[in-house]
């Protein structure tokens, strides 16, 4: 027992000088690498694939960085948070983090920061915390986009639908930007928002009746790229009569554009979520603090006439060029 | 000549009708347009999606009329999914090839669990959640968060034996359905199932098996889930593993709806499949009505409470 009590002893004493050593350490030693903690909102979303890939490259130009990629693997708020903990405790030296739930995690957030640990918001801000910034696209204003975009390819007047999946604070801000935006055009009707209660399948069934019931459809809005991440769900779409806008930008989305089956994509930076977190926290790291907390990384507007200039871009970013 | 309160099914029966009959009043649309709930087209599409489901829970009925519990079925519905898609997409396998194959990794999952549960008398729920991390974490491994576009690949005139592609799920559905309700009925091995499920000791005394058919229900479970990832995969054009989330408490919920009584000996197949046509019939026509798609879930809460007390007022009429 005593011996045990030793041990503990000693465990801790270790924990405690190996931390403050750290800590007290805020800009680099020569030689030392960066360990950054690089956190998705979770495994199972096939465009977070891309933001590793941007962190992968950012960390092989700086050199001595390594990235740690962890996420829950499914959108779990209580999961997201224990690892974003775990990276506290195991004093990484910055984390980048894409909040499935903003307000939750702004207490562990600020905990990282009085601890010594930057960190950075991606994709999805948690605005009321003390990070040092973040990178992505204004959701309010990418739903406006995507608004207006519906507003200019149905000429100011027809019925929409919408296809969201509630509980994600970033798909509510674009879903209020598109509906912003339609407010403004008072011949066009929202018949709909419809909710895919985050379970992919539903998509393609929703799609299928909505169609049916509103036959005079002039376009299907998505907020999230359920529709054009499978041909099967756009499937029962005529697209002489209802036009497809949807977020994300991965195929076969872009043959969907091309085929004529969807109208516009709206594709975000996922190689930028990766690669620009990274090089704040390396800046900071090396007392460079950001110019402003908010970056906008603006969207990309895919239609058939850039589509191709577009997926060359994407391909060599992908290939880690 | 059965008294007609006597049929198990009939409370499910009853729902069902009860549902279609609110939902085409309340969809009733203006003159001259063409009813939006109830139409051909329509009842295909509640059936294929609900196939998903009716096709696992079938597995599921057995294993509960056994008196045990399957866990694994989303995940082992994901599993296979993402075999059968990634052979099919990234090595070339032909797609009956590779769904048989996605069918065969089912079916060994069930082994595993009733080799679990038999073997090292491990109690059938942790056996099959351990089954569910490991499928889904199987899963997980081989797409890395990716997914396979199987939509891609089977672009337009896909026949299958002459059918359009949009009946295949319903078929496999009906035809399985059928098969294990004859099993179960009209067979010694199906009345072996229920006398294990209605008291374990006096099966194993009147000299039933009893190991060997709690092997065989679990195998059932796995295969008819193996078959449901691989419609699944059709259905939605994409082996995803995060795919089929949750869905094994619909499915079990379909069974007890259904008339399966979770203590075992009690429950059916054909009812088990008309459970989970009442959650297609509820997931189908809510988002037709303007705002009420955000209530389904709670909906489908209350309906599965209302069902089963109704059965279980039946079944005191019946006792």
């Amino acid at each position: 027992m005593r011996r045990f009590v030793v041990f503990l002893a000693a465990v801790a004493i270790a924990a405690c000088s190996g931390g403050s050593t750290q800590q007290a350490s805020s800009t680099p030693a020569a030689g030392q690498r960066l360990r950054f903690a690089v956190i998705p909102k979770s495994l199972d979303i096939p465009v977070f694939n891309y933001a590793k890939i941007g962190a992968d490259r950012k960390a092989r130009e700086l050199g001595n960085v390594d990235i740690l990629w962890n996420a829950p693997t499914n959108a779990d708020q209580l999961k997201q948070k224990e690892i974003l903990e775990s990276y506290i405790t195991q004093r990484v030296d910055g984390i980048a983090i894409s909040a499935l739930n903003g307000d939750f995690l702004t207490d562990t957030i600020n905990r990282a920061m009085a601890a010594g640990i930057p960190v950075v918001t991606w994709d999805s801000d948690a605005p009321k915390s003390n990070r040092i910034a973040f990178y992505g696209v204004d959701d309010l204003a990418s739903g406006r986009i995507m608004g207006e975009q519906a507003i200019k390819l149905l000429n100011g007047k027809g019925k929409v639908a919408i296809i969201t999946s509630v509980g994600a604070t970033n798909l509510q801000r674009r879903l209020d930007g598109v509906k912003e935006a339609l407010a403004k055009a008072p011949g066009i009707e929202i018949v709909e928002t419809f909710d895919i209660k985050e379970d992919v399948v539903r998509t393609a069934e929703i799609m299928s009746t909505g169609t049916r019931r509103y036959p005079d459809l002039g376009a299907w809005l998505s907020v999230g790229g359920w529709p054009v991440f499978t041909r099967n769900a756009t499937a029962s779409v005529d697209p002489s009569k209802t036009k497809v806008i949807s977020f994300d930008t991965i195929q076969p989305a872009l043959d969907l554009l091309r085929e004529g089956k969807v109208t516009v994509l709206l594709g975000q930076k996922y190689f930028g979520w990766g690669s620009e977190p990274v090089q704040i926290l390396y800046d900071y790291k090396h007392g460079k603090k950001p110019t402003t907390p908010i970056i906008d990384s603006g969207v990309d507007v895919v239609t058939k006439d850039n589509v191709d200039e577009y997926e060359a871009q994407f391909k060599k970013m992908a290939s880690g060029g | 000549m059965k008294r007609l309160w006597q049929i198990r099914e009939l409370s499910t029966v009853v729902i069902l009708v009860i549902e279609v009959i609110f939902f085409t009043w309340w969809l009733w649309p203006e003159a001259g347009r063409t009813h939006p709930f109830l139409n051909a087209d329509n009842a295909l599409l509640i059936l294929k999606y609900s196939s998903i489901y009716a096709i696992a829970a079938i597995g599921a009925a057995i294993v509960i009329i056994s008196g045990g519990i399957d866990l694994a079925p989303g995940a082992v519905m994901a599993l296979t999914g993402v075999i059968g898609a990634d052979l099919y997409v990234a090595h070339g396998w032909s797609l009956a090839g590779s769904m048989m194959a996605a069918i065969a990794v089912g079916l060994a999952s069930g082994v595993v669990s009733a080799v679990l549960i038999v073997a090292a008398r491990l109690p059938p729920f942790i056996a099959t959640l351990g089954m569910m991390g490991i499928a889904r974490g199987a899963a997980f491994i081989i797409t890395e968060g990716q997914y396979f576009d199987v939509s891609s690949r089977l672009l337009g005139g896909w026949r299958p034996f002459g059918l359009p592609a949009d009946w295949v799920a319903p078929v496999v559905m009906v035809v399985l359905a059928l098969l294990f309700q004859v099993l179960m009925t009209a067979f010694q091995w199906g009345r072996s199932v229920f006398s294990v499920g209605g008291n374990e000791t006096a099966a194993l005394f009147s000299g039933i098996a009893v190991n060997r058919v709690k092997l065989s229900v679990y195998a059932i479970a796995g295969l008819t889930a193996g078959i449901s990832g691989v419609v699944l995969v059709l259905v939605q054009g994409q082996g995803k593993a995060d795919l089929a989330n949750g869905y094994e408490l619909d499915i079990i919920a379909s069974a007890v709806v259904g008339g399966a009584s979770l203590s075992g000996g009690r429950g059916s197949v054909i009812g088990a499949v008309l459970g989970t046509l009442i959650f297609g019939v509820l997931r189908n026509a809510l988002p037709q009505i303007p705002g009420a798609t955000f209530y389904d879930r709670l909906i489908v809460g209350v309906v599965v409470i209302v069902i089963v007390v109704m059965d279980q007022l039946l079944l005191k009429k019946r006792g």
